[in-house]
């Protein structure tokens, strides 16, 4: 199929190239000879002189030589001679019967100098450049310029808050980690809502297989921008109506984000280099207790239960005595594990480019290198990406181009993703190194195979330690590393069929992405004894990926007579085949901690160990048909409609149908408008419509694949059916309408967009629905019901001041956006959250309700003695049992019926029945910002000096502080934050912090202690840039010179208490509550940065 | 020019065409490290390996899917509640609850999820089978009819497990393989559920075979004399005392089983190794695939023996120097009380955590011959039951503080109350005790509901044991609550009464 596309395609152009060969004409051969001299009359050497034909089609070259003198043959006395030089204005002149050519020409900067350039900015939506007036749809543009200040591994992280809709989040602050797109919110429930990456006008693959293993808990993060260096980039441009990406097809759904690299253009070679560093701190962190305010916690917590004393004769880690002096060494002691693993980060960054060309060829070559070390003991980065881009313009009918990137990473990550987490959870009264049994202090960490806190037993699935760990060891002697190596090689050919009216243009490019992590965790980090499978734990994975993707244009563009009216239309087709296989080994047990590959014997057989390969491929195939027709400048309509055909469908629903059309009014080119046209550039009205389709996340789902049991019964395999087989799977289809207004003002003072938009998705999917477990089956994937996803917002550009050499730029963006299912699936569960569990709450689905409320109980305080237990009724008065005999406040009678302590959790007993069960749960708010947006400023000072400042914000929404949750609860052996030192502890105390309670109580039930008001603003980062003056450059022999300071993160605003208020609500689960989970604040960054050009 | 147009035009039409043509092939891809189900069911080889994927699933959840493995749900569902077992300090609180009774739906103990698992395993093979008679020709009537037996037979000892620990559950015959099966079942009555179990064993027992010709499996696949054991417990379960004395009468007849002497090796034998003479069905763990009682008992142990272990069921006082064979290092350490049947490799050593693939044992011969005892007490023939007791006493060598010598071969209720206390000794930690409390409370129409009563006095906290009293006196609050999930997936399922 691809090779019927490839061959077709050049099939064409070697039938047209040919019959262009047959339609020269007759040759008569002469020679002209002439003399090149510049402005001064002085001659110049080396300008090339060329014969092209009519289709600028170099025939034959000569240069001038020193006295500036050329003589060359010409081939037909129709064509024309050329006269090119870098840095001098190009001459062209018909050969006719002339003989001699004598010219002048002049040198570029003379011709610059009196030439008022006017440009339109053009947008591309990757398929087309339409100009950004004529624009139909919702775009948002953002020039690398703007960013090329901001530390950023990664581009994404660069664009955080910056454009009115798209919210960009991180998933967390290690080297190599990825981040969250979402354009407009969220459309899917739990399908992959990450846009479609568009680079050069190509499909940027940016997912990996979903059952790889890369040891991280959220692959899509992994798979981020990385490959990219930010300092190659030209332009960015997201796509966020569904008219706009409706032509991209099924991976479009969430959005686009159009990336465009850096081209050559004619000059000399420049050579630039920037250098970019910065350091990073973990800020403090939330106090925690000390290892003697722990030591007394615990025996109390436990106590407090059932009134049994904690056996510190047994459990020697609470027992302190002197006379035994391995415990008591090992165990008395005030370790700040969190400090223990924590680092001053630092990241330097270089990048050197070389860009030019002449008329025909132009170059831009680059090559980056990063290093990045991150906050945690263990962790880094390491980046070597290259980029050359080459255009060939072989005559003013035929041009290719080629792009060639490769890049290289090798990340060294964490074993585990929690480990931050475990050290603050982590016993503070545990030494770090061991002590002997005389006390003196030894070298090896102190990793005991268990001990009260627990043990390590295991990684779950989402990478995390279950139990836990010496944390310094861990950092230390856990071994996690990803190897990247991605060559993306892209090739572009374009003909015009007919000059400037019929154009094809053919894109191939291939991916070739493989990627190998590497993992092994010593038997010193888990302290483990050796007979269990996951000491010396060795891993190896490699993922190859190769994909191929094509693209066919025809681009038609009639000159039509009639200057009113204009015309484009197009027809693409797309294919689209992505291979990847994978391998991974997981063995246990070697020899030694330095026997670090699964290829040295060691234990395999374990179910838990693996040897697994897996192969998948993915194939698209989709036709794009679009016209833009616009009539007098002012009414402009574009068409279209796209076909997709998908492998990951069963036969039945294979195939889809989108349809867009989009279109802009321009108001402002009405004649009755004229009288505003001194202030007003451009008032027009967009009004969209469009579909898109998404295909669903996995291979081969509509059949029934049987697979074996990891371990044999009695020495045979065993088969079972792994998943079922979806028949009814199909298209999930979102329907996109938005409404937009763009105001130009003052001679683009004043740039104002509005965008009213709604999103409905059709067809929803839901991977792994839970179904009644009758059928045998955990979950299902299915089409489930229907969502809306609206809102609105607005982005501001202005200049509000520019006069001699100040210059003052301000922009505002602000967006709203909800989610309301109207329409769910009988399967859907309803409600969420157990109440009478602690740390819960409930959250319901109602269909025709925005999401993301919870409801929970209200936090009254404690009880401080007896007295205070006494249910009352709604007078107030104590309630009185059947026999007159006193009653207690109870928790969830008569399931439960727990009857309330003093020291426990008041809650308050809305209905007065002396009982706390779920009548008494009240609405406690709602995770869903009411505004997110940004703002930022620049002051410029004679183009040298240049200060920008930027802030985000998000206002109005409830978060959940769970680690406020997690670190006062008292209810196991995890250490808390000082605040517990408030803890209730005798009869008659009065606090906001219920006493100490091991595994039992219902003092951290889901109330309203824990959700707090998070409305933020952020002062994300300020730079200051210094651009050395022209003269001062042209003295130092250099081009471009200028230096600049960034601080990030400098100071949030907020009434929050807990560490983080910008919470990222992950997934698009309807039942989501914000929780903030965050240890730490953002991370500060300082930057230093220099960029200089020759 | 226009000549050219128009040859460019048709020849990208032309494309298309070609292209849309062989579109629908390029889009046909089919996995190539997996068996699709169109491709299976073709020889009888692949059946064997359907029917083991059901043994195999006994032993845990298929990769991708984290849940406890049956024999766990087992131990739970038979042992929590009742009195053998004390919290130790890796108790979790769902476990904790459940010792407290206080059960909730939300409490994950309660998910039945993987005992369906292997009942649509089950019906998978059961209704796919037979289509390979007409591709393999080598696979005779009598093979599939064997195969399906098998597989209907462990369907049936699901369906058991699940109508005394939840009661009224949804009776699934039929597999489901496609998205278009989905359903939502209501629950059928116990009554029901028995019925079907009672039908689907009296249909497999001819095709069953008495043997596979190996010790193994013989004791790890299901045979008839398996089939036999789960008939006398059902029909025990039902109150049908003579078919369960006809049901354990094929068994104790055929020869095949009987007491290993009392030893110090016995332990070692039944246990330890497992697959012994005296066993009949027992889920085969090995080294390859552990089970998970060694994180329950061992490392940081969710349960110690409790004192109700010491003082009543083995009254290991130790004034002397008898010892009961069953308890001290057999069914736990008496020192510190750890449950030592699935921890220890012989009386005093422990297992290294690669070696703990202790079996769970389903049936036992002296399970056999307490369970006749117990329909013969109840059908009039007390001192023949007697005789079954002692014969297991003295082959444990159990101590005179247990024996009630009193008893006389009319004292029906004596007897009854003496082969209680007798299993809990000989089936100690098997997951048996609270199936056999709820049978003996239940029977003759809640005669001796006392008997949960008085346990629950004893085991639950003082300051929730007027609540759990209460409880308990509620029958409907002795079965457990369908999970919380299984109510909000299923609109037509009802929850137990007593957890509305």
């Amino acid at each position: 199929m691809k090779r019927l596309l490839l061959c077709s395609t050049l099939f064409v152009l070697v039938f047209f190239l040919g019959n262009r060969g047959a339609h020269a004409q007759a040759q008569s051969k002469t020679i002209v000879q002439g003399r090149v001299t510049d402005q001064d009359k002085k001659p110049v050497r080396g300008v090339t002189v060329a014969e092209i034909d009519k289709e600028q089609r170099i025939i034959r070259a000569v240069t001038t030589d020193v006295d500036g003198n050329f003589a060359i043959r010409i081939d037909n006395n129709n064509d024309s001679l050329t006269f090119s030089h870098i840095g001098i204005e190009t001459v062209i002149q018909p050969i006719g019967n002339r003989a001699v050519f004598n010219i002048t020409m002049r040198t570029r900067e003379a011709v610059l100098a009196g030439v008022v350039v006017v440009s339109q900015r053009k947008t591309d939506n990757g398929l087309l450049p339409v100009n950004e007036r004529d624009l139909t749809t919702s775009v948002a543009k953002i020039s690398a310029k703007e960013l090329e200040e901001m530390q950023a591994a990664s581009i994404d992280q660069a664009l955080q808050g910056r454009l009115p809709g798209v919210d960009i989040t991180a998933n967390s602050g290690d080297p190599g980690a990825g981040m969250q797109i979402r354009i407009r919110g969220t459309s899917s429930i739990n399908s992959t809502n990450d846009p479609l990456i568009v680079v050069d006008g190509m499909p940027y693959e940016t997912q990996i297989p979903s059952d790889f293993n890369f040891g991280t808990a959220d692959e899509l993060g992994y798979a981020s921008l990385l490959n990219i260096a930010p300092t190659d980039i030209r332009d960015i441009t997201i796509l966020k109506d569904a008219a706009a990406t409706a032509v991209w097809g099924s991976r479009a759904a969430n959005g686009v984000v159009v990336i465009n690299t850096k081209r050559g253009v004619v000059s000399k070679p420049v050579i630039s280099y920037t250098f970019k560093g910065s350091i990073t701190k973990q800020p403090e962190a939330i106090p925690m207790l000390t290892g003697d305010q722990y030591s007394t916690l615990i025996p109390e917590e436990y106590m407090n239960r059932n009134g049994t004393p904690l056996n510190t004769q047994t459990i020697k880690e609470f027992q302190y005595d002197p006379n035994d002096p391995y415990w008591y060494y090992n165990y008395s002691n005030n370790t700040d594990w969190v400090d223990a693993i924590t680092q001053v980060g630092f990241t330097h960054d270089h990048n050197i480019s070389m860009t030019g060309g002449g008329e025909k060829a132009r170059y831009y070559a680059s090559l980056g290198y990063l290093k990045q070390k991150g906050t945690t003991i263990g962790t880094d980065l390491d980046r070597i990406s290259t980029r050359i881009n080459l255009d060939y313009i072989v005559s003013n009918r035929i041009k290719f181009r080629t792009d060639l990137s490769f890049s290289y990473t090798n990340n060294h990550r964490s074993y585990a993703d929690n480990l931050r987490e475990v050290a603050y959870k982590k016993m503070p009264n545990m030494s770090i190194y061991e002590y002997d049994e005389f006390g003196n202090q030894t070298p090896n960490y102190f990793s005991p195979a268990s001990n009260i806190q627990g043990q390590f037993s295991g990684i779950d699935d989402k990478n995390k330690i279950i139990g836990t760990v010496n944390p310094v060891a861990m950092a230390k002697e856990g071994l996690s590393n990803i190897i990247t190596e991605r060559v993306t090689p892209h090739f572009n050919l374009q003909y015009d069929i007919i000059k400037k009216t019929l154009v094809t243009v053919f894109d191939v490019q291939f991916d070739i992405n493989n990627t190998k992590n590497k993992s092994f965790l010593p038997q010193i980090a888990t302290g483990r004894p050796t007979t269990e499978t996951y000491v010396n734990r060795a891993y190896d994975g490699d993922v190859d990926v190769f994909n191929v993707q094509t693209k066919t244009s025809l681009i038609y563009t009639p000159h039509l007579k009639n200057e009113k009216h204009d015309l484009m239309s197009s027809l693409i087709f797309f294919t689209y085949d992505n291979k990847s296989v994978s391998q991974e080994a997981r063995t246990s047990n070697t020899a030694s901690s330095l026997l670090q590959d699964p290829s040295v014997p060691s234990r395999t057989q374990n179910a838990d160990l693996a040897l697994v390969a897996n192969s998948y491929q993915t194939r698209s195939l989709g036709a794009t048909w679009s016209t833009q027709y616009g009539y007098l400048d002012r009414y402009i309509i574009n068409v279209g409609l796209r076909g997709d055909g998908h492998s990951r469908f069963g036969p039945a629903h294979r195939y889809a149908l989108f349809p867009s059309v989009s279109t802009r009014y321009r108001i402002s080119g009405e004649p009755f408008m004229d009288q505003f046209k001194k202030w007003l550039d451009d008032l027009s009205l967009r009004v969209s419509y469009g579909q898109s389709g998404n295909a669903p996340r996995r291979d081969y789902t509509f059949y029934s694949i049987y697979g074996n049991f990891d371990w044999s019964y009695l020495g045979q395999a065993g088969v079972y059916p792994s998943n079922l087989e979806l028949k009814n799977l199909k298209w999930e289809t979102i329907v996109g309408q938005n409404l937009g207004l763009n105001v130009i003002m003052f001679k683009n003072r004043i740039n104002l967009d509005i965008d009213l938009y709604k999103n409905r998705t059709k067809n929803l999917f839901f991977y792994g629905l839970q179904i009644s477990s009758f059928t045998g089956f955990n979950g299902v994937d299915m089409n489930v019901g229907t969502m809306d996803n609206q809102g609105w917002e607005i982005g501001l550009n202005t200049t509000p001041y520019k006069k001699g050499d100040w210059r003052v730029d301000f922009n505002f963006n602000i967006a709203h956006n909800e989610n309301i299912i109207r329409e769910i699936s009988e399967f859907y569960p309803t409600e969420k959250g157990n109440i009478s569990a602690n740390g819960q709450y409930k959250t319901f689905m109602q269909v025709n309700n925005p999401f993301g409320s919870f409801y929970g109980f209200r936090y009254l305080g404690v009880y401080s003695d007896k007295d205070a237990t006494l249910a009352r009724g709604a007078s107030g008065k104590p309630i009185i049992g059947p026999n007159g005999q006193q009653v207690y406040m109870r928790f969830n009678y008569p399931n439960v019926d727990y009857i309330f302590q003093p020291g426990d959790a008041m809650y308050e007993d809305i209905n007065h029945d002396g009982n706390i069960n779920y009548m008494d749960v009240v609405y406690l708010g709602n995770g869903n910002p009411e505004f997110t947006g940004g703002f930022g400023a620049s002051v410029t000072f004679k183009e040298n000096l240049k200060l920008t400042a930027f802030f985000n914000y998000r206002y109005d929404y409830d978060v959940v502080n769970g680690t406020k949750m997690a670190t006062t609860n008292m209810y196991g052996y995890d250490n808390q934050s000082t605040a517990v030192l408030r803890r209730w502890r005798k009869e008659g105390d009065v606090t906001d912090i219920p006493r100490a309670l091991f595994q039992s109580g219902y003092n951290w039930l889901g109330s309203d202690r824990y959700v707090e008001d998070a409305s933020f603003l952020r002062f994300r980062s300020m730079t200051v840039r210094y651009t050395l003056p022209k003269k001062m450059v042209d003295g130092l022999k250099m081009k471009n010179l200028s230096g600049y300071i960034t601080v990030e993160n400098l100071f949030t605003w907020t009434k929050y208490t807990g560490q983080d208020p910008e919470v990222s609500t992950r997934g698009a689960d309807p039942f989501r509550v914000a929780v903030d989970n965050s240890m730490t604040p953002p991370i500060k960054m300082l930057t230093l940065g220099l960029t200089a050009s020759f | 020019m226009k000549l050219q147009k128009n040859i460019l035009l048709g020849f990208v039409w032309f494309c298309c065409a070609i292209c849309f043509s062989s579109c629908k092939k390029y889009l046909e891809l089919k996995p190539t490290d997996g068996i699709i189900r169109q491709n299976f069911w073709k020889t009888k080889e692949q059946v064997q390996a359907a029917v083991f994927g059901c043994y195999a699933s006994l032993l845990g959840a298929p990769a991708g899917i984290s849940d406890r493995p049956l024999s766990e749900y087992f131990f739970l569902w038979g042992e929590l509640r009742a009195d053998m077992l004390s919290p130790s300090f890796g108790i979790t609180a769902p476990e904790l609850d459940f010792m407290n009774v206080n059960i909730l739906p939300t409490n994950n103990i309660t998910n039945w999820r993987s005992v369906y698992r292997t009942i649509n395993y089950c019906n998978t093979v059961i209704d796919y089978a037979p289509e390979v008679l007409s591709n393999d020709k080598t696979f005779t009537d009598e093979a599939l009819a064997a195969y399906v037996a098998e597989a209907t037979t462990l369907r049936a000892l699901m369906y058991f497990y699940l109508v005394r620990t939840f009661r009224d559950v949804p009776l699934k015959l039929t597999s489901t393989s496609s998205d278009d099966q989905l359903e939502q079942l209501a629950k059928s009555t116990a009554a029901e559920v028995l019925d079907q179990i009672v039908t689907d064993l009296n249909d497999s027992e001819a095709a069953l075979p008495l043997t596979y010709n190996d010790q193994a499996a013989d004791k790890g696949r299901i045979t008839r004399y398996t089939l036999n054991a789960l008939q006398a417990d059902v029909y025990l379960w039902m109150e049908k005392y003579p078919e369960a004395i006809t049901a354990c009468d094929k068994i104790i007849n055929s020869g095949k089983f009987g007491l290993i002497p009392g030893s110090s090796t016995w332990f070692n034998t039944v246990f330890a190794n497992g697959n012994s003479y005296e066993s009949i069905f027992e889920f085969q763990f090995d080294r390859q695939k552990l089970n998970s009682f060694y994180t329950l008992f061992r490392t940081n142990p969710h349960f110690t023996a409790s004192n109700i272990v010491y003082e009543d069921v083995f009254a290991a006082d130790g004034q002397n120097d008898l010892k009961d064979l069953r308890f001290d290092g057999a069914a736990a350490r008496a020192n510190d009380g750890l449950i030592w049947k699935y921890i220890g490799i012989d009386n005093a050593t422990l297992r290294a955590q690669g070696e703990s693939f202790a079996h769970w044992f389903v049936y036992r011969y002296p399970d056999i011959l307490l369970m006749k005892a117990e329909a013969l007490a109840k059908t009039g023939k007390g001192q023949d039951a007697l005789d079954i007791v002692y014969r297991i006493r003295s082959r444990a060598s159990a101590l005179p503080d247990t024996d009630r010598p009193g008893i006389t071969a009319n004292d029906t209720e004596g007897i009854l109350d003496f082969i209680l206390e007798e299993r809990s000794r000989e089936f100690a930690y098997e997951g048996k005790r609270w199936f056999d409390l709820l049978r003996h409370a239940k029977r003759d129409n809640y005669k001796r509901l006392d008997l949960l009563l008085t346990m629950v006095s004893k085991t639950v906290p003082p300051d929730r044991q007027q609540s759990a009293i209460a409880k308990f006196k509620d029958k409907n609050s002795h079965y457990l609550p369908i999970y919380q999930y299984e109510i909000q997936t299923d609109k037509n399922l009802e929850q137990n009464p007593f957890y509305k």
